[in-house]
């Protein structure tokens, strides 16, 4: 079961996500409220950031937890951690909005599933609550080459590939596949030596 | 360089979705026989999904709570009212009673199941026709409070004049209890990555523009941008000022605002 790889490990705060998603299990309300609680502030600036609409963001928001509530049986221990894997559904349900039935949405590897592949968290992974975190992949996109950050902000926020980056930015294609490698390599280099 | 090796480099690039179709194809078909990339794009995955708390920080409403959340208890009502019972043990002796009873208990739960299937139906219209309503009451909510704010006397009005002879002025009015209304008509649309954003320029010297909301002009230019709760009181603020700024806003202004308007 999915659950199962909930169960871990070191830190208060995915061991929190995990008793929780058990109580889910269970139809227990207050366990869903509490994990509503916990994530719909970064779930929801994530979609709004992409959507820009208060009023659509909110909708995928309540999409996202409503297919947390009710499909929590059908996950399996393979999907790995929790969070990552809320927010990459965020993500999806968010930009799936932004690119319906486009030709650019059947790029994403997710597209086809009603639930999104695998996260793994690295052996490097050091936990940290919310607060900590932003501030630590801020201050990583922030030490970036302003070039490198642009180029991973358009593909993650607004869902443009490398030829469309190179066309908004009016760049060579080979450049922004390096700004991109780059800057996501540093970034995890980054999250290496803060452990 | 080994086939793994030549993969590795778009990894990422695939986890960010960013791989154009040709080398997604060709990365898909390498990961459908090596182990090794599979779980190094699950791992990417993960270092993508970080990228999430760069994100400005926003909340939800309240009443986005209290929808989901009555949503989640009628299903749970739900649910519990449709828990199968438990059979009558049969005597091992009595097979006509026990094929009667069977037929019974296939009938009842096919009945059961018909029942179920109704209830949830009809639960599942119930939910939709509410969540429907709840989000037509918001609407409501926010253009009664706008018009409140346009047609209320108190409310102080400020005109952001331009400098740009390609552009008309915007209508704001600043209403102390509540909030701002800004309108525009016939504005050109930003580019797709850019946004309008608005800011509140305050008194005291030496102090920053203060963001507030964003906002993008319909395809026919309009826009009405409500901001609820100001982040500054308007006695303490100089001027409102639009900017254009990268899609997400900006913390502080990146370009020369398009529009100003003094609060006299």
């Amino acid at each position: 079961m999915f659950l199962a790889a909930f169960i871990p490990k070191q830190s208060d705060e995915a061991s929190r996500d995990s008793t929780l998603l058990h109580r889910l299990l269970q139809r227990d309300m207050r366990a869903f409220e509490q994990l509503y609680d916990r994530h719909s502030r970064l779930v929801y600036g994530l979609v709004f950031r992409i959507v820009h609409q208060a009023g659509t963001a909110e909708e995928i928001v309540q999409d996202v937890f409503l297919q947390l509530w009710r499909n929590a049986a059908r996950y399996d221990t393979s999907r790995g951690p929790f969070l990552p894997w809320l927010l990459t559904m965020a993500r999806n349900r968010a930009l799936d909005t932004l690119r319906l039935k486009s030709e650019r949405q059947r790029r994403r590897e997710d597209q086809t599933e009603e639930l999104p592949a695998i996260c793994a968290a690295p052996a490097f992974e050091q936990q940290l609550d919310d607060k900590r975190r932003v501030s630590q992949i801020r201050d990583l996109l922030t030490s970036l080459e302003p070039q490198q950050k642009r180029a991973i902000e358009l593909a993650y926020f607004e869902g443009l590939s490398h030829t469309e980056i190179a066309e908004t930015l009016k760049e060579p294609l080979g450049t922004v596949k390096s700004w991109i490698r780059n800057g996501l390599n540093r970034l995890r280099e980054g999250l290496q030596s803060a452990t | 360089m080994s086939t793994t090796d030549q993969f590795g480099e778009l990894l990422e690039a695939y986890a960010l979705g960013a791989l154009d179709a040709p080398e997604r194809a060709a990365l898909e078909a390498h990961l459908a026989g090596c182990a090794e990339c599979t779980q190094a794009v699950a791992e990417a995955r993960w270092l993508v999904s970080q990228l999430a708390y760069s994100a400005p920080d926003a909340a939800p409403s309240d009443m986005l709570r209290g929808r989901l959340l009555q949503i989640v208890r009628a299903e749970a009502a739900s649910h519990r009212a449709v828990t199968p019972a438990s059979k009558s043990p049969v005597p091992f002796w009595m097979w006509a009673a026990v094929a009667a009873l069977l037929i019974a208990a296939v009938y009842s739960a096919w009945d059961a199941r018909r029942l179920q299937n109704q209830v949830r139906d009809i639960h599942n219209r119930a939910v939709a026709e509410l969540a429907k309503r709840e989000k037509i009451e918001q609407e409501l909510t926010e253009v009664r409070r706008e018009a409140t704010i346009l047609a209320d006397p108190a409310s102080v009005k400020i005109a952001l004049a331009t400098n740009d002879p390609q552009l008309v002025p915007l209508q704001a009015q600043w209403h102390a209890a509540l909030g701002i209304v800004v309108t525009g008509q016939k504005i050109p649309q930003p580019p797709s990555n850019r946004v309008l954003q608005l800011w509140l320029i305050p008194k005291a010297p030496g102090l920053k523009p203060i963001p507030s909301q964003l906002v993008r002009p319909d395809a026919n230019g309009n826009f009405v941008l409500l901001v609820a709760t100001p982040p500054e009181q308007m006695a303490n603020t100089k001027a409102l000022a639009v900017t254009e700024e990268p899609a997400g806003g900006s913390p502080q202004p990146t370009s020369t605002p398009k529009w100003v308007g003094a609060i006299t």
